[in-house]
């Protein structure tokens, strides 16, 4: 069986592997890396369970995207989201709304809301029933995850000059 | 196993001339894949590909270029996503901007590209309904070199399009587009991430009121994404009105043959049908 050396990058962190073609970039992260915060849903590209941000803010499927095409790509899963022991305010606000039932959409709605406000700061509720699309809640928890959502918006919004402070000082 | 387990294939080539190539050594046997959304989805219902040959790896085939008075060119990996998010495409090809803007999910729409969906060659397809009404060409490089083939001559039947086993598609072009021009798409679907049930887009060219030329395109109505030659005949030369687009509905009714599925049934479809594409004609004449 014929491997390629693929390198890329999970979370800030570089990994090179020699992988087969045929090995979806869902599988490698959870098989090969362990990564099993990642989930598998449906495999057709209906639930996105398992969204992935490719490049920052670029949400894809990782089940329906071979992994070796993925040399030099920049891959965050929602454990990439925490700095130094923080949540992101996406997941906070996940968290104080109680956006979470079973859990198991969880994961691939988070990133794909990070992805939401990376392009619109402050989204109306329907921008973010619109973005939401792709992902489905088998719970059928969306208002708390829309009102999770706005809540991040708003966290964010007040957040981000301080951050920016912060940053320049670094 | 966290997944399914896809079938082992090995073919990554690393420009058009190996991709061409190693489909000639594979005759008949190999799929090409592109954004992947249809063809690994198949592969995970069952379908059997001996080889999968994936453009991922060939640089330069993600562009959007257009040549003023000439072609508007998108390439074969350029994704639903940059389609929408192009100015050009939005302003002066408005169906195509619609059919990619409304395409399934914001994921799908970052990896599932234009080029593949017209390969796809599924009656349902909504950039398939787009590019006939925009009068698209697709261009295949094969051993004997380049080709292009009219889009009204590009599907010959439910899911068979006319791309020889050896040959890849590299780019779908379209006519440029005068200001007196002006298109429109709409599906219909029961819930936005869901396949067309019908779907029709139209591109006119107007002078003043009056209609001088017409291309109208209604797909799920038939084997492949068809035009209704006797709607444009019917508009061509003429003032589009409320008279006009009456008769327009009435004969796209009797001109599909559309069938019952999951999505929808044969009587609604053909019911629907002229008022959808008396809808998409009356949207795009909003635009001019």
């Amino acid at each position: 069986m014929k491997t390629h050396s693929t390198t890329f990058f999970v979370n800030n962190k570089e990994y090179t592997l020699d992988i087969p073609v045929h090995r979806t970039l869902l599988q490698v992260l959870r098989d090969d890396l362990s990564m099993t915060d990642v989930k598998y849903g449906c495999g057709a590209g209906e639930c996105g369970a398992c969204t992935v941000l490719v490049d920052g803010d670029r949400p894809i499927l990782s089940c329906l995207t071979l992994a070796v095409l993925m040399n030099g790509r920049k891959i965050t899963t929602v454990a990439g989201l925490e700095k130094e022991g923080e949540l992101h305010p996406v997941q906070e606000a996940f968290v104080e709304e109680g956006a979470i039932q079973c859990g198991y959409c969880t994961p691939g709605m988070v990133l794909k809301s990070v992805s939401i406000l990376e392009k619109n700061p402050s989204p109306t509720e329907k921008d973010i029933r619109r973005g939401l699309e792709g992902n489905i809640c088998r719970c059928t928890g969306y208002e708390k995850i829309v009102k999770a959502v706005q809540r991040a918006s708003i966290a964010l919004a007040a957040s981000s000059p301080v951050k920016q402070k912060e940053g320049g000082k670094v | 196993m966290s997944s399914r387990i896809l079938p082992e294939f090995e073919l990554l080539p690393h420009d058009i001339d190996e991709a061409v190539k190693m489909l000639g050594l594979h005759q008949g046997k190999a799929s090409i894949m592109a954004g992947g959304t249809d063809l690994l989805v198949m592969m995970g219902d069952g379908f059997r590909a001996d080889y999968v040959l994936s453009l991922g790896n060939i640089p330069d085939l993600a562009y959007i270029i257009e040549e003023s008075g000439k072609w508007l060119r998108i390439g074969a990996m350029t994704t639903l996503a940059e389609v929408a998010e192009s100015k050009v495409v939005q302003e002066k090809y408005t169906a195509l901007w619609q059919s990619a803007a409304q395409n399934g999910s914001p994921q799908t729409r970052n990896m599932g590209t234009v080029v593949g969906n017209l390969l796809r060659a599924s009656p349902s397809g909504d950039c398939c309904c787009a590019v006939l009404a925009l009068d698209g060409w697709v261009v295949l490089e094969g051993p004997q070199g380049r080709r292009e083939v009219a889009i009204d001559d590009f599907w010959l039947e439910y899911r068979a399009t006319a791309r020889r086993p050896d040959e890849i598609a590299v780019e779908v072009k379209l006519p440029d587009v005068k200001g007196n021009t002006t298109s429109a798409f709409r599906a219909m679907t029961r819930t936005t991430l869901d396949l067309a049930k019908l779907n029709a887009a139209v591109r006119l060219d107007m002078s003043g009121k009056q209609c001088e030329n017409a291309r109208v395109a209604i797909g799920a109505v038939a084997p492949t994404t068809i035009r209704v030659r006797k709607a444009e005949e019917l508009i061509r030369g003429k003032e589009i009105n409320e008279e006009t687009l009456e008769e327009v509905g009435k004969v796209v009714s009797t001109e599909v043959s559309p069938i019952d599925d999951v999505r929808s049934t044969a009587e609604y479809r053909r019911t629907i049908s002229g008022v959808l594409v008396k809808r998409v004609i009356e949207e795009a004449c909003k635009g001019v």
